[in-house]
């Protein structure tokens, strides 16, 4: 027996217009997101110092 | 909240359309941008010095901490914001974002701006953003607004904060050069809002705000105008007589300070008609470019190392 493929639920309301507004706000926090990791790691480094070199291999 | 904007029972009103550029707008990027020229001016005045790249975390946390208490701001103030012609056009009483998505990103970033500068900088200047966010959400937007005339003189500190958060950041300590930086914002405050709140009384009036021109009247607050920036032009002088402040900053804060008695005078002396309205608009306009002005040379003098020796009044 075959699983019902499951389907997004998108609410009718939703024009193709409203459709590519989400997936444009889904793009831009995705960027936000990516820059997070990329802030963190750099203030990581920073923070750590050459200490970050200092640990067993 | 009024029950328009905390109901939400259509499920295709469970999340909006509303873009990236509706969620920077509910941060007040115009706020945010003096927030930032404040508090690296605190951070630039105080007595020490920290790694480029720990200000710069520090500074986007500080901006993105004010934003978050904006969000909240707006969050809170959708119902009267539709009444009135210049907040009508917001993102959640134009109906692009939800008042629920609005309370759980103005949240979601006043924790986490909380969170990275206690741990990029320290307890205190963390301590102190909470303590920022808290007052703007809560004391002013919650209780000060719609209960006194005194709502922007009280809720105008947690404008003034940032720079002592500048140079918390730094010290991990509050010292005097961040304080008068305070007081110079907290007296800012009152005539800047009150120029626009003249122009604006009866917007004021349909929200139920009692702002000053609606609960002392029109000549009362222009004589309160004077009042203080009578008493704010000599304070952010002392940057200067402080002596971390240097030359150019002495010349500006004087000059600009005179311009800004001098237009406040004019609110008071002009009340009819036009030309009321225009010395209102002139008063509010060049009362952001003072604050800009002044913050951004103490910023140059001391960021870039161009100190003039001054005598030393004070400290």
């Amino acid at each position: 027996m075959t699983e019902p493929v499951k389907q997004p639920i998108v609410p009718a309301a939703f024009s193709p217009e409203d459709m590519a507004r989400r997936r444009r706000r889904s793009i831009a926090l995705a960027l936000v997101l990516g820059g997070l990791v990329v802030f963190f790691f750099i203030v990581t480094l920073v923070k750590t110092g050459p200490a970050i070199l200092n640990r067993p291999l | 909240m009024s029950a328009a904007f905390d109901t939400q029972t259509d499920s295709a009103t469970l999340t909006s359309t509303g873009e990236a550029r509706d969620f920077f707008a509910l941060l007040k990027p115009r706020v945010m941008s003096l927030v930032v020229i404040t508090a690296m001016a605190g951070m630039a005045t105080a007595p020490g010095s920290v790694h480029p790249v720990i200000a710069f975390a520090a500074l986007l946390a500080i901006a993105v901490g004010a934003g978050a208490s904006g969000c909240l701001n707006m969050w809170y103030d959708a119902d009267i914001d539709q009444l009135m012609s210049r907040t009508a056009k917001r993102p959640i009483p134009a109906g692009r974002v939800l008042p629920s998505e609005a309370l759980a990103f103005g949240l979601t970033l006043s924790v986490g701006s909380v969170i990275v500068l206690g741990l990029v900088a320290n307890l205190l200047s963390a301590a102190m953003l909470a303590f920022t966010i808290f007052f703007y959400a809560v004391v002013y937007s919650m209780w000060l607004k719609r209960w006194t005339p005194q709502n922007i003189v009280i809720g105008g500190a947690a404008g003034a904060f940032p720079p002592m958060i500048g140079e918390a950041v730094v010290t991990g300590d509050l010292g005097i050069h961040s304080i008068v930086l305070f007081a110079i914002i907290f007296l800012w405050t009152p005539p800047h809002f009150w120029a626009l709140a003249l122009v604006k009384a009866a917007d004021y009036g349909r929200a139920g705000i009692p702002m000053m021109p609606n609960a002392a009247g029109p000549a009362a607050t222009r004589r309160q105008i004077v009042l203080y920036t009578l008493a704010m032009a000599p304070v952010a002088v002392l940057p200067a007589l402080m002596g971390f402040g240097g030359l150019a900053y002495l010349i500006v804060s004087i000059a600009t300070g005179l311009v800004m008695i001098a237009l406040s005078i004019r609110v008071w002396r002009t009340t009819e008609g036009e030309a009321a309205t225009k010395a209102c608009y002139r008063l509010f306009g060049f009362s952001i470019l003072y604050l800009f002005g002044l913050f951004a040379v103490l910023l140059v003098e001391n960021g870039l190392g161009l100190m003039w020796a001054l005598p030393k009044v004070i400290g």
